[in-house]
């Protein structure tokens, strides 16, 4: 049997510290579940803030609550927590050692802006760039300025774009954030951020004249910081599986094919949208949804695996077009097979009993848009008692696969992962351990599960260095 | 109070406070009615300099106690925290400048139009610009240092009824777990609690180790590739646990009493000889746990009041686990039919038997790993002779994540048939033995109807979780639903911990007598504080799944001790120092507080006073809400660093039209919604006052009564969501206020007082547009009503 | 023809899905479709199917021998390969649909007037007398397909079409009376009996190793 713990080398007798990476739900959780039990622990996150993918998300499924309100919590829990340290824009370069006794190099990206800012954003009123904002991942982006999206710098400081504008009427154009920005509004740590792409210009010194703490430091650079570590929980996460590469559902060419997350930024109140539930192309109201299942999992083509979360997802998001719009509102799910285990089952029923959600076993073969309404036109074949359709909606949402964050040869170390890139549990990890999506397509109540397991991990490597007794053991 | 309490107010002018307000009235404020024995303002509080002006003063010894009169509480949280100081915040920042009113004399009277949208979905757009250089009139300058006046006295009135919270002296650290179960969750969790050096005791039932996956012939994998079922590995689990120096283990053993608290729980271990009968007890010990993991598994669904799946009529109808226990019996060799021993040709696996269906009788929920366990028994027969015919009939296969998918193509692949249909009656074929079942096949929509040799129902999984505390609860006077209740054959159930607690004797259940579990952000949290469930008797799940949880279950259990032994609270409020302290003398014995404590930490001593048991709090404050005769408080909050602010605001004169509205906001939700509400310059009335609570439940009536008595125009509660999907983080506390605040009517009619007085709001912490929305509504509502008949 | 069929009833005894898996040309990844429909969607033809690909393959697992190896799908297939390109579990669509065909035909069950299967057979005599399509007799056998009248119908309306073929040098007539022929017509004639002889042994011989 595989066993969680290594054998500990030359532990030492001042308690080891826990580095986590990764601040999404799965990191913050192993990080304080281990640090409320009395352990030191580094947390490094490579956005400026914490809390990760669920800060983007409208709701939470079963529950339909917000996912803001347990990292309000979690953040509390942080602020309470003196023996926790938390480095935003930070990566984990390289790990040497061995269990028990390892040397982390941490890369921290520059902020330009230290710990002095009282978050009162005079810099943000004074820069006058603006680029689009990567918070709401890319709703509202054209398909050239997607696949741009990442390395974006032509868009530099348009002045056109008007962030409160009303879109009802017109195209949805992507939101826009200033060149000194916080990321959200419960961003933490709550401190402003200079985009580097402002750096050298006037912008840059316009931030450094506003600011009345002496909070811009435009002087800033990258640095790398050596840490001791006793054990490392590696908890990076997910990220969604490119749409564009599922070429028969148009993403990137039929305006109104989203993506599952895209439609959590459209619902959003503070988003692109004001939280309407709109259609892309024009702007019009999205009242009659379409939901694809398995858009890149359960595909040999594309991804192995099923992502697990997807159909939750979709029977979530199939409320919000009746939030939006009452009984106009009308959501049809095309699926192989719904997986809503254990309790999640309840959430099926209900939303199974609307007579306003239809679910066709099917996975769909292709859209087409009409090109004089924009409706996109999903073609297929209901496979119970073999029925052909061409069904218009409003809107396409893409349920989109999950795959992990960090992949391939990108780890900072040798690690066990399985075909699908997720990391295995494995003795020759070390005292590397695998947290949340990470290590398999999870869910936020698994994620938390999987975190706690990983902190308990830790821990043991922890324990073994200082508990008397522990490290005559080998378990 | 022994110690001379000094009060230093240190108010900050940075982030366009000193702009908007006039800084040096603050002082005077702070310095007059706060009766601060030190006042100093300062360009920039938060910065180093700052901060260390406020330590030297500590060092000094001017100061004993501070208020910073600055931001939010929420912001700037660690760099005002002073070691043994207490600390009171005025919030200037977010509760004033930044949300003040822009135009116009008054917030909402003349904002009246662009905030009048409706609920769903229409958010005006973002008004105004940033911070405060914006022209503003005298009056409404006025009204907002008014506001912010009122702030000063709040901060300095909190501070003087709030001492800093020290442990109490009944701390233990005992680094000692108790597992309940000694299956593959309970062997897990008491492996993993001892490899990171801590004692564990598991009681188990039965007479051996293993618990139900010792009945396995194989398991599903989890391990790449997941192609083929391996073996459970119970005998390993079952060796390292038995040779572990850290761990006892306790056979036919059960637990006839567990009273206590988080590090010094005491159970009785009751030993009882299987041999001499039901109870033969062979006697008991009583020993000392740290904490208790819940362990107690599932028992298999029995399907036999089910008539339409025929397990009683055919003996070739099997479950999921009486399959395991004759290829167990096998030991892969080929299996033959219970009925008559003849070889088995053709097998059907009936998923979602007794399952996914609101019938009665049928779990109306999906137990989540009968996909891959009907696969994994089908390979029994196709690995034994590939010529076997082994179809499944599903309706959603359900092999979800990365393995799931993999061990679904192998089952495949290895020519197990899968059928999407719908079972409608399964009955004995005749004759030749076998059974014969009709169903839909859902795919080339038709009816069928077919002899299989043999039939197995995948039934579902029904925990073990003792007795449902909060089914047995005295609910004499709550809100009920009842309605719903399920009218289920009652099997008398028994109860696993036998807790002594006055709130019942196991862990509530959730929801289908599943132990509780707080289900999405925190898995773990149950609503007895040190106990914790880990595998499927917290929730349906499979072996891989239940060794995950019961490690993570093993991390929970060793932070609960730690925090115990150090007089911290556990989860949401880690770290709180402070616990209960009652005045017994003015104690009624009306016991509200047992019955309304949502983690059941109050007990009943003797002489039927409430015991409060430190370690099970969570310093929710719902006690103090409770209490009617206002005798239960905090060191850092109580009925008077509440109801002392609430006084200390001054109401004007019904004549100067400046009504007072208090806002008690929950600090989880609502109150952070209105942080960021200001943070995007949204804004509220100028006449609220807001004051953030802990948990609605912690709010006790008497504030608002002296609220209204006050002179106070207007209450408002702002809480979280209640009932099926709460989003209280102490569970029950909204629920509880809300049921409160429906017999304030009462009072208002006795006051004389209009019912729209007080109002009660369920707010989410993304409700930034609404929050504010929801007490400028307050204002007209008090603009036309008029102002209250009470003030002097 | 149906002696062939009769033995196979025998051999696999109402176990069509293993019959197909044995037989048919990529038979055996019949087992893996999950039914999603994808392949049945995506079919340029699909509307005009009796049943597509997924149900086929679910009537191959529910042992719908006689309904399978006389439906018209898998006549229908063009090798567009738009199933193969999109099935999520990489099934050779495909090739199973031109596999059931020929092998319905074996065992005497293919829709006897099935235009596609009636074109094929015409094709495959004509391509197996002299080794080369002969494009002219192929096309005016396909005219008299349905019977004379229709024949002679059809070639008078191709009539200019024929013709203007003939001017631009696009047709020979002279190919009606024998045209091009592989070199060695005989080596070529045991070279397919031989192929045939060895379908045949590798039938009755039974189940072939399993796919995956």
């Amino acid at each position: 049997m595989p066993e969680p713990v290594p054998g500990i080398e030359g532990a030492g007798t001042d308690q080891g510290v826990i580095l986590v990476v990764g601040g999404g739900i799965s990191g913050i959780t192993a990080a304080l579940e281990a640090t409320e039990a009395g352990k030191d622990v580094i947390l490094i996150e490579k956005r400026p803030f914490i809390g990760g993918r669920i800060t983007q998300l409208y709701k939470y499924f079963p529950k339909l609550c917000h996912p803001v309100c347990g990292l309000e919590i979690n953040q509390r829990r942080i602020k309470a927590s003196p023996r926790l340290s938390v480095l935003t824009m930070a990566s984990l370069e390289s790990l040497r050692g061995t269990a028990g006794d390892y040397t982390a190099s941490v890369r921290i990206a520059p902020r330009y802006v230290n710990d002095r800012c009282t978050a009162c954003g005079a810099c943000a009123e004074a820069v006058q760039a603006e680029f689009n904002d990567e918070f709401h991942d890319g709703l509202g982006l054209t398909s050239a300025d997607r696949s741009h999206a990442a390395s974006d710098d032509s868009s530099g400081d348009s002045s056109g774009a008007d962030p409160s504008g009303d879109s009802s009427t017109g195209p949805l154009k992507p939101a826009r954030r200033k060149g000194a920005y916080l990321p959200y509004p419960m961003a933490w740590p709550e401190r402003f951020v200079l985009d580097p792409r402002i750096i050298g210009t006037e912008d840059a010194r316009r931030a450094f004249d506003a600011c009345r703490y002496g909070a811009i430091d435009l002087d800033m650079t990258e640095e790398t910081v050596e840490l001791k570590v006793a054990a490392v929980i590696w908890a990076t996460g997910w990220k969604p599986y490119d749409a564009a590469k599922i070429q028969p559902y148009g993403y990137g060419r039929i305006p109104n094919v989203i993506t599952s997350l895209e439609l959590e930024r459209m619902m959003d109140p503070l988003g692109p949208t004001g939280g309407k539930l709109v259609r892309p192309s024009d702007g019009l109201p999205a009242r009659n949804v379409a939901f694809i299942q398995c858009a890149g999992s359960r595909d040999r083509n594309h991804l192995r695996h099923c992502s697990r979360i997807c159909c939750m997802v979709s029977l979530k998001q199939s409320t919000y077009t009746r939030e939006r719009y009452g009984d106009e509102g009308e959501a049809t799910i095309y699926y192989i097979d719904i997986r809503a285990i254990d309790r999640l089952e309840d959430f099926y029923r209900k939303i199974k009993s609307d007579p306003k959600v239809r679910f066709i076993k099917s996975k769909v073969a292709n859209i087409t848009a009409d090109p004089r309404s924009g409706d996109p036109i999903l073609h297929g074949v209901d496979t119970e008692g073999y029925r052909r359709y061409s069904n218009p909606h409003d809107l396409v949402v893409l349920a989109i696969g999950m795959q992990p964050s960090v992949g391939g040869d990108d780890f900072p170390f040798e690690v066990v992962v399985n075909r699908d890139g997720f990391i295995e549990p494995d003795p020759r990890n070390g005292a590397i351990f695998a947290a949340g999506c990470a290590t398999d397509a999870l869910d936020v109540n698994r994620s938390v599960q999987s975190a706690t397991a990983a902190a308990l991990r830790a821990v043991q490597v922890v324990n073994a260095g200082t508990m008397p007794g522990l490290e005559s053991r080998r378990d | 109070m022994a110690k001379e309490r000094k009060i230093g107010a240190y108010i900050c002018r940075g982030c366009g406070i000193g702009q908007a307000l006039d800084a040096d009235r603050l002082e005077e404020v702070a310095a007059r009615e706060g009766r601060a024995n030190l006042v100093r303002q300062h360009d920039f509080l938060c910065a180093p300099e700052g901060v260390e002006t406020i330590r030297a003063d500590l060092a000094s010894g001017e100061v004993s106690d501070v208020v910073v009169c600055a931001c939010s509480g929420r912001a700037m949280t660690s760099t005002f925290r002073f070691d043994g100081v207490a600390v009171a915040r005025a919030n200037l920042r977010e509760g004033v400048v930044w949300s003040r009113a822009r135009k116009g004399e008054s917030s909402a009277l003349a904002d009246a139009g662009s905030s009048d949208s409706s609920e769903r979905g229409e958010i005006p757009a973002k008004t105004g610009e940033t911070t405060g250089e914006a022209e503003v009139s005298s009056s409404e300058r006025e009204t907002m240092q008014e506001m912010a006046d009122d702030h000063i006295r709040m901060a300095c009135t909190e501070i003087r009824f709030m001492t800093p919270p020290s442990p109490s002296l009944e701390q233990t650290l005992n680094r000692t777990i108790l597992v309940v179960g000694g299956g593959i969750s309970g062997m897990t969790a008491a492996l993993e609690s001892a490899r990171a050096g801590y004692s564990v005791t598991i009681v188990e039932k039965s007479a051996t180790l293993g618990g139900f996956a010792a009945r396995l012939w194989k398991r599903i994998p989890d391990r790449s590739p997941c192609e083929a079922p391996v073996d459970p590995g119970i005998a390993t689990l079952v060796s390292e646990v038995s040779v572990h120096e850290r761990i006892t283990v306790e056979t036919s053993s059960k637990i006839s009493r567990t009273s206590g608290s988080p590090g010094k729980f005491k159970v009785t271990i009751e030993r009882c000889d299987p041999a001499s009968g039901d109870d033969g007890s062979t006697g008991s010990r009583t020993e000392t746990f740290g904490a208790i993991i819940q362990a107690t598994g599932f028992t298999p669904f029995d399907p036999s009041h089910i008539p339409e799946l025929g397990y009683a009529a055919s003996g070739d109808v099997v479950t999921s686990s009486e399959l395991e226990a004759l290829a167990l019996a096998a030991k892969g060799e080929a299996l033959v039919r219970p009925s008559d021993a003849k070889p088995i040709k053709s097998v059907l696996f009936v998923q979602c038997a007794g399952q996914r269906s609101s019938k009665p009788g049928h779990l109306s929920y999906c137990s989540g790993y009968c996909c891959a366990a009907s696969i994994k028994q089908a390979m029994y027969f196709q690995d034994a002779d590939p010529s076997i015919e082994t179809v499944v009939l599903y309706s959603d296969m359900r092999t979800p994540g990365s393995g799931g998918e993999d061990f679904y193509r192998s089952g495949q692949s290895r020519g197990i048939v899968f059928t999407k249909g719908e079972t409608s009656a399964i009955s004995a074929a005749g004759e030749g033995g076998g059974a014969r079942v009709r169903y839909r096949d859902l795919i080339l929509d038709e009816e069928v109807e077919r002899d299989f040799d043999l039939v197995v129902l995948a039934t579902g999984m029904v925990a073990n979780a003792g007795v449902d505390s909060e089914a047995n609860d005295t609910k004499t006077d709550e809100p009920d639903t009842n309605a719903s209740a399920p009218a289920a054959i009652e099997i008398p159930v028994e109860s696993i911990l036998n807790l002594t607690y006055r709130q019942g004797p196991d862990l509530p259940h959730l929801a289908h007598g599943f132990a509780d579990s707080h289900f999405i952000c925190f898995p773990y949290e149950t609503r007895r504080t040190g106990i914790y469930a880990a595998g499927p008797v917290r929730r349906p799940m499979d072996i891989a799944q239940a060794r995950e949880d019961a490690t993570g279950s093993a991390m929970k259990a060793i932070q609960a001790i730690e925090n115990a032994g150090r007089g911290r609270a556990a989860h949401p409020r880690s770290g709180d120092l402070s616990f209960p302290k009652v005045r017994y003398d003015g104690c009624t014995q009306c016991k509200r507080c047992t019955v309304e404590c949502p983690f059941g930490a109050i007990d009943e001593d003797e002489k039927r006073y409430p015991l409060f048991n430190e370690s099970r709090c969570r310093r929710c404050g719902t006690c103090m809400g409770a209490c009617p005769v206002r005798v239960i408080s905090f060191e850092n909050y109580s009925i008077d660093t509440v109801g002392q602010q609430i006084k200390s605001v001054e109401i004007p004169d019904e004549t100067e039209n400046k009504p007072r509205i208090l806002v008690l906001a929950c600090e989880n939700d609502a109150w952070p919604a209105l942080d960021m509400a200001a943070r995007l310059r949204r804004s509220w009335s100028v006449f609220a006052r807001v004051i953030p609570i802990r948990c609605l439940g912690s709010v006790n009536t008497i504030w608002v009564t002296d609220a209204l008595n006050a002179g106070y125009d207007g209450v408002m509660l702002m809480g979280c969501k209640s009932g099926e999907n709460y989003q209280c983080h102490f569970v029950k506390g909204s629920e509880m206020a809300q049921y409160r605040m429906t017999k304030i009517d009462d009072t208002l009619e006795q006051l004389g007082l209009e019912k729209e007085r007080v109002i009660t709001h369920e707010v989410a912490i993304t409700d930034i547009e609404r929050a504010p929305r929801l007490i400028n509504e307050m204002e007209r509502t008090i603009a036309r009503i008029g102002p209250s008949p009470l003030k002097f | 023809m149906s002696e062939n069929n009769n033995e196979m009833i025998e051999r696999y005894r109402g176990n069509f899905l293993r019959e197909v898996e044995d037989n048919v040309e990529e038979g055996e990844w019949v087992k893996m479709c999950m039914q999603c429909g994808v392949c049945s969607g995506s079919c340029p033809l699909g509307p005009h199917w009796d049943f597509g690909p997924q149900t086929l393959f679910m009537m191959i697992r529910a042992g719908k021998r006689d309904e399978v190896l006389a439906a018209e799908g898998p006549w229908m297939c063009t090798s567009c390969y738009n199933c193969i390109v999109r099935c999520p579990r990489e099934l050779p669509i495909t090739h199973i649909m031109h596999g059931l065909a020929h092998y319905a035909v074996r065992m005497g069950l293919a829709p006897k007037n099935q235009p596609t299967r009636k074109f094929s057979d015409l094709f495959w005599k004509n391509l197996k007398a002299d080794g080369r399509v002969n494009e002219l007799r192929l096309g005016i056998s396909l005219y008299f397909m349905h019977g004379f009248v229709d024949g002679i119908k059809t070639a008078l309306k191709k009539a200019p079409l024929g013709l203007g073929m003939v001017r631009t040098k696009r047709m020979n007539p002279m190919e009606f009376f024998g045209g091009h022929k592989v070199r060695d017509r005989k080596g070529f004639h045991r070279m397919l009996e031989k192929a045939e002889e060895i379908e045949s042994a590798r039938i009755e011989k039974g189940p072939r190793p399993g796919a995956e």
